[in-house]
């Protein structure tokens, strides 16, 4: 799910680019925090970051001691994309494996299907590797395939979401 | 798996703070990120490197996943369903997976049936008819 936050952070102007014009000090300050938020990629309460849509406040800049930097407390508005425990999502088949099959839906590359989650479906090896079931529907590359979301796990490290999910439920599988 | 062992969006057990965070439709999404990206296109010097990867795969997902692309239909959907008080999380999976019967809108959003809200399938049909008329008209 895509959620609308809104978050404080700090934005650390280095000495040399502060400006006295006062347009060109909100210049620096929003592309410093489109650069950290960028960077930072994704956290595990909020899930992905996406976009900054607005900034809402900028407090009173701090001067740091060593470096003449100046430190701003500010409040911005973005998007995140966080995938929930018992969701139901659309995602697109970009790898079968023999055991299962990996989603992608949103910036969420590792979306994992078992094959012991889809019992009807049986692994078709070949060229293109696909799963069909005997109502000859398939799951192969580039399929849509709606899912439900069994758990998630966060990855510090790589700052990255997995996910497993099933097709056990009413109304879960290929899309057409 | 996932720390909180509570968490069930089935339930509608999400964690306090995104049952009252706004949550966006893909087709919303998609809007934002468009007009994002022209901005970025037009302003910044090194318009690829402003575009995280992050940014990119959810463009590319929110264009595929969009039920509704007009701008007027997109706001007419949140209008839409606002009026039958869901909850944002509930309204946004509704928008996006666009279910076509009572049945299938229960299955997507299990707790829709709670508080209430609907007195019977008829009412839901009618929530979903509703959406599937700015789809016609869009």
């Amino acid at each position: 799910m895509f959620l609308k936050v809104q978050l404080p952070w700090n934005i650390i102007i280095p000495a040399e680019s502060l400006e006295s014009n006062g347009l060109m000090l909100q210049r620096s300050m929003i592309l410093r925090l489109l650069d950290d938020f960028a960077s930072k990629k994704a956290s595990k309460e909020l899930g992905y970051y996406l976009a900054v849509t607005t900034l809402d406040k900028i407090g009173e800049g701090k001067v740091r001691q060593n470096t003449g930097d100046v430190l701003f407390p500010v409040r911005f508005s973005g998007i995140t994309f966080k995938i929930f425990r018992g969701e139901i999502i659309e995602g697109v088949v970009h790898k079968v494996l023999k055991h299962g099959v990996f989603l992608r839906c949103g910036p969420i590359e590792n979306i994992y299907l078992s094959n012991m989650k889809m019992p009807d479906y049986r692994y078709v090896p070949g060229e293109d590797p696909e799963f069909m079931n005997n109502k000859l529907s398939k799951i192969k590359k580039d399929v849509v395939v709606r899912v439900i979301v069994l758990g998630t796990k966060w990855l510090e490290a790589e700052r990255e979401f997995q996910a497993l999910v099933s097709l056990e439920g009413d109304y879960l599988g290929p899309v057409s | 798996m996932s720390g909180e062992e509570e968490e069930n969006a089935a339930e509608l057990k999400i964690g306090d703070e995104f049952l009252k965070a706004k949550c966006l439709m893909n087709c919303e999404v998609a809007l934002i990120l468009e007009h994002k990206y022209e901005q970025l296109q037009q302003t910044s010097e090194d318009p690829l490197n402003q575009i995280s990867q992050v940014f990119e795969k959810s463009l590319q997902y929110v264009k595929r996943f969009s039920r509704y692309k007009n701008p007027d239909a997109v706001r007419q959907v949140r209008e839409v369903l606002s009026r039958y008080q869901l909850a944002e999380f509930e309204l946004c999976v509704l928008g996006n997976l666009c279910p076509e019967t009572a049945e299938e809108a229960m299955a997507m959003v299990p707790s829709i049936t709670t508080k209430g809200r609907f007195q019977d399938d008829y009412a839901i049909d009618k929530m979903l008819n509703d959406l599937s008329m700015i789809k016609k008209f869009e």
